[in-house]
Order: structure tokens, then C-alpha cells, then sequence
């Protein structure tokens, strides 16, 4: 979609080189994109992360502090000395730590470089669940029922807000996100108390007390849809994603296309998206995310960067997400018109983590042994080889496992087989997890719900 | 709002920047019963700005090395010092310069944290170095 209104060649920003300002497969992923696109690359790391072998394959690779997040990959004064250091033309955020910082995006861009994601503005107003809402509502994307402003403190006010969404209703922290500073209240006897708790909380956590209330679905699943933009008024959407598969809001297991969703019952909200997109002067990739029930889409939140799992749609679209990103940053108008994008077959993708299966506890420790999987339709996203140290500091994830085939059938069992081919040895892994759930029948049959996984991870633990 | 930590020399170096681009002479900063003092020097031809009082001690991270306290350009002498680098072994005190990491428009000793004998110079003058990169062999003396 175009909205006509092409902003000028100036926009063209040529730099070379790209600071990579994270760790693990998406740095890996990230550095990858710019040498097919050939950019030079300088990766940044932590103390923690300076023997990582990956770290060779950088043009520049440069420690800027210790294995803290917060005095290294989350130092925002430290990654714009690098990049002055290194004479940067672009920063890279990946996904987590700065990704979706407005100030972070704006100080790259007052140092003179481009940073590879949204204004400051844009992620300002995502970050701000209300603005998002309006923006949505403004745009024409379908919202949870309950209205795009922040909750009064007048009591009378609050029931009356209660009462015209109809019970249960969810009261949320403006200012929160990935399943914190959120409350469920069932009935009207517990609604007082439930706002009090959650406004204190949304003070301490998030630093302003700002709620919203809204419709608590009680089945949804996760869909999500992903965008391209550029900064000339041209925007595509390339494709859905089901993430319902979700333990404690972290995503186990997605895939694409979303199964079991018509195209003319997604397409248009999808257009919405793009809407939206080109209303707020959006550019780079980014993904809008929805509950999905009873064939009703409610919009959630938009993540205003490149997500984890962003393969699968990369699988089932033809285009890499990650290059388009780049291309998007360096002012390059996009060379895709909705028309030619396709969904081509199924695309799953299994988060590896370091983990116990069972307590879900972090595993940290040497990997000494390794095998993974390959053959046609097969895909492994991963920093780490045999002898590889995974380090306490960060994420437990250690890899994605993709796989793409025809349909969603085949596609379920060309992961039984990668899973089986997929050995890793020295510390606990999410493996055994990840196949028990390929061999089950409610997710083989689709459509399971967010809360799918936790009840059959109580059932396991019950039996 | 959370405090701003001075003890960060990345802080520190975009601090000065920001002077630098305002044309401030300086700054002096107190917290915690610290302080931290920013001065310019502006007869001394591209080193416009010097650290003068920042708690970043240089790491030792293993016996008898000196790892560089952040990411930057090494500088075995100061840039306004006309004389050669001295031959080593060279004794030196506490509290000496090492040597220099440069980021933009600061200039960040690298002091010994103890008396003691520079023995080797590790990093090549002008080298990108980082965090923990070592930069000396120093024998500390008791």
C-alpha cells in the first residue's frame, strides 16, 4: 500500500557500516543480513561474551563492558562511543535490551547515525498502551472492547467503565507490557480493591500509575502480523503468526500462517495495520499483536522491532525480514508491493533454551557436545557449537529450530524429525518439552489457546 | 528517575561530548561524596577534553596485567607530551599514568593502582581497544 506521499531522496542514508548492538543468534543473524547486503559489521559484547566465536565473523568485534546487561549491551552511552569509535554509520538493535527504547533511538540518531528501527516518536507511542489504543481505534484496527483512555480514579466512574465493557474485565498498567502490571476482575466486588493493587503496582514497576481497563477474554489466542515499511510512504504486510504456544507470556513454539483463519477474515485487519503504519509515519519491520476468539481480532500491542520469530514468516514469504529492515533504515524504498507477497506453505519454529525441561530453571554451563538437524526445509538459527559456554547473564535461548514444508501436517512432521535430530549434551535443554508437545494431539490438531500449554504442563506435573 | 552513574566513563564521555558541542569550559559534578570534574584544555591541539578526578581504577583481571578500563583508542603517552615513551622496565607509583585511553573528546588514565615496574606495553599506541583488553604487564611491588 502507498499513501502517496514520497518524502524525498534525502531520505537516502548511505552508511556502510553497522554497529550491532546485541548478542547470541540474532547478532549472528543480523551480522549475517548485512554482509549478504554488504555492509561492514562492528559487533559489540560484554566481558561475558568476548571468547564468543561468532565475534570473529565481525569486521570490528569490541568489548564495551562488563557481562551486566546494564553496564554493557543495555549501556546506551557506551554503544554510541563504540559506534563513534568505530565510525558507524548505523546501529542495529536486534531484539530485547535497546530495541524498543525511544531515547536510545532518538541519541543514535543526535550521534549522527541511523538507527535501524523506528523514530523515537513511534516508539513512544506503542510503548504507551492508551496512544497505541487510539492510534489503533484512529486507523480502523480492531481493539479489546473498553475505551482508549486512562481509568479516573472516581469510583463511581470506574464501576460504570465496568459495567458497560461487562465482566470479567482486565485493568492494565499504561506504561506495562509482556504480561506485567495486569489484574483479572471477575465481578464487581472485587473491582475497587483490584484497581488500588494494580495502580500501586503500575507506580512502582513502571513508574506512573496510568491503568486502562478492558475486555478479559477468556480463550484468545495469539496472532500476530508482521509489517515493512519504508520512509516513502510504502507499506506491506507479509503474512500472520500464531504464538499461542506461551508459558508465563514467553513464546515456545510459533508458526505461519496462523492455522484455521480465513484470508478474508484477517485480510482486512491486516490492511487496518498497514493503515496505521502509514498514519503514524511508521518505518522499519514491526508486528501488530491480537487475541484472537470467537473470530473477533483484538489488537494487543505493537512490538517496533524485528521479533524472535520472524523466520517463519521469512519461510512462508520468501523475503528476509532482516535485509528488508536494513534497506528500509539505509532509505531504500521497498521492492515489494502487497500484490507479490504470498504465503507458500507451513513454517514452524521451536525456541531452544537453556533450560531444565521440567522446573524451567536456567542451565547455564559448557556445551559439550552438539548435533543439529539439516536437509531440505530445514532451518537452525544458533550462535553456539560445541564447547560453546552459555553464559548466566542473559536469555536462555540458544538457538531456533525452523522448519518449512508444504502444510501445516508435513510441516509438524518435518519438526518431529529435526527434533530427533537435534541432540545437545553438558547442559539441560527445552528439547524434551519441545518434542512431547510436536507429539500432541491438541496442537497437531491447531488453534490451541494462550493457555493451552500451562494447563498441559499441570496435567503433566499432576500425573 | 534513576540517578546518573558517574563512575561509568561511557556517561562521562558523553557528558563531554555534550560540553564539547555547547562549548562549556567545564563541569563539576558531586554525588555520593564524589566528584567528578570535566575540564577543558584548549591550548593542548586535539585533546580538548581530560578526566580529572574519575573513580575508574584500571582492572587488573589477572596476576601481574592491566586490562583497559573501556573501550577505546590506546595512547601510551599523553598527546600534548612532546617526550618518546620511556624504556621499560619503568618504576612507577601509585596513582601514575600507564598510559591513556582516548574516546572522542576525553583522555582516560590508565593509572597504577599500586607502586610498582611497568614491564611491558601490550596494546600498540593507536590501537582500538576494549573493555578488558590487556593492555600492560605490571609487577606491583609490596
Amino acid at each position: 500500500m502507498q499513501n502517496g506521499q514520497d518524502s524525498s531522496a534525502e531520505q537516502i542514508h548511505g552508511f556502510d557500516t553497522v554497529l550491532i548492538a546485541n548478542r547470541g543468534e540474532i547478532a549472528l543473524r543480523i551480522l549475517r543480513a548485512c554482509k549478504d547486503l554488504g555492509l561492514k559489521t562492528v559487533m559489540v559484547c560484554s566481558q561475558a561474551d568476548r571468547q564468543a566465536s561468532y565475534g570473529a565473523l565481525a569486521d570490528t568485534f569490541l568489548c564495551i563492558g562488563p557481562a551486566s546487561a546494564g553496564k554493557s549491551y543495555l549501556n546506551r552511552d557506551a554503544i554510541l562511543l563504540a559506534g563513534r569509535l568505530t565510525g558507524a554509520g548505523a546501529v542495529h538493535p536486534g531484539y530485547g535490551f535497546l530495541s524498543e527504547n525511544a531515547a536510545c533511538s532518538a541519541a543514535v540518531e543526535e550521534a549522527g547515525m541511523v538507527f535501524i528501527g523506528p523514530t523515537a516518536e513511534s516508539i513512544a507511542i506503542m510503548g504507551d498502551k492508551i496512544a497505541a489504543k487510539s492510534a489503533m481505534i484512529a486507523a480502523g484496527v480492531p481493539c479489546v472492547p473498553g475505551p482508549d483512555s486512562e481509568l479516573p480514579d472516581d469510583h463511581a466512574a470506574v464501576e460504570t467503565i465496568a459495567l458497560d465493557i461487562g465482566y470479567p474485565v482486565i485493568v492494565k498498567a499504561a506504561g506495562g507490557g509482556g504480561g506485567r502490571g495486569m489484574r483479572v476482575v471477575l465481578d464487581a466486588g472485587a473491582l475497587h480493591e483490584s484497581v488500588a493493587v494494580t495502580r500501586e503496582e503500575a507506580r512502582q514497576a513502571f513508574g506512573s500509575p496510568a491503568l486502562y481497563m478492558e475486555k478479559f477474554l477468556q480463550h484468545p489466542r495469539h496472532i500476530e502480523i508482521q509489517v515493512l515499511c519504508d520512509v516513502h510512504g510504502n507499506a506491506v504486510w507479509l503474512g500472520h503468526r500464531d504464538c499461542s504456544m506461551q508459558r508465563r507470556h514467553q513464546k515456545v513454539i510459533e508458526e505461519a500462517p496462523a492455522p484455521g483463519i480465513a484470508p478474508d477474515v484477517i485480510g482486512p485487519v491486516a490492511e487496518a495495520c498497514v493503515r496505521a503504519c502509514l498514519q503514524i509515519g511508521y518505518r522499519g519491520v514491526g508486528t501488530f499483536e491480537f487475541l484472537y476468539e470467537d473470530g473477533g481480532f483484538y489488537f494487543i500491542e505493537m512490538n517496533t522491532r524485528l521479533q524472535v520469530e520472524h523466520p517463519v514468516t521469512e519461510m512462508t514469504s520468501g523475503i528476509d525480514i532482516v535485509q528488508a529492515q536494513i534497506k528500509a533504515a539505509q532509505g531504500i524504498p521497498l521492492d515489494v508491493v502487497q500484490a507479490a507477497v504470498t504465503v507458500d506453505g507451513h513454517a514452524f519454529e521451536c525456541r531452544i533454551n537453556a533450560e531444565n525441561p521440567t522446573t524451567f530453571l536456567a542451565s547455564a554451563g559448557t556445551i559439550t557436545a552438539l548435533t543439529l538437524p539439516s536437509g531440505p526445509g530445514i532451518r537452525v538459527d544458533t550462535h553456539v557449537h560445541a564447547g560453546y559456554r552459555v553464559s548466566p547473564y542473559y536469555d536462555s535461548l540458544i538457538g531456533k529450530l525452523i522448519v518449512h514444508a508444504p502444510s501445516r501436517a508435513e510441516a509438524i512432521v518435518a519438526m518431529r524429525t529435526a527434533l530427533a535430530g537435534t541432540e545437545i549434551e553438558g547442559i539441560s535443554t527445552n528439547l524434551p518439552l519441545l518434542r512431547m508437545l510436536f507429539d500432541d494431539e491438541g496442537f497437531a490438531a491447531g488453534g490451541t489457546d494462550i493457555h493451552y500449554l500451562e494447563k498441559w504442563l499441570k496435567r503433566r506435573s499432576a500425573s | 528517575m534513576s540517578r546518573v552513574d558517574f563512575s561509568d566513563p561511557a556517561v562521562i564521555a558523553s557528558l563531554a561530548a555534550a560540553l564539547e558541542a555547547a562549548g562549556v569550559d567545564g563541569i563539576e559534578v558531586e554525588q555520593r561524596g564524589r566528584k567528578v570534574r570535566i575540564v577543558v584544555e584548549q591550548e593542548v591541539p586535539g585533546t580538548a577534553w581530560r578526566v580529572k578526578a574519575l573513580h575508574t581504577p584500571s582492572r587488573t583481571v589477572q596476576p601481574g596485567k592491566v586490562a583497559a578500563p573501556m573501550a577505546g583508542v590506546f595512547c601510551s603517552d599523553h598527546p600534548a607530551s612532546s617526550a618518546l615513551s620511556l624504556a621499560l622496565p619503568l618504576e612507577v607509583a601509585a596513582g601514575e599514568p600507564l598510559g591513556f585511553i582516548r574516546i572522542g573528546p576525553i583522555l582516560l588514565p590508565v593509572k597504577a593502582e599500586t607502586p610498582g615496574v611497568l614491564t611491558r606495553r601490550i596494546a600498540e599506541d593507536g590501537a582500538l581497544v576494549g573493555y578488558g583488553d590487556i593492555l600492560f604487564e605490571f609487577e606491583p611491588r609490596p
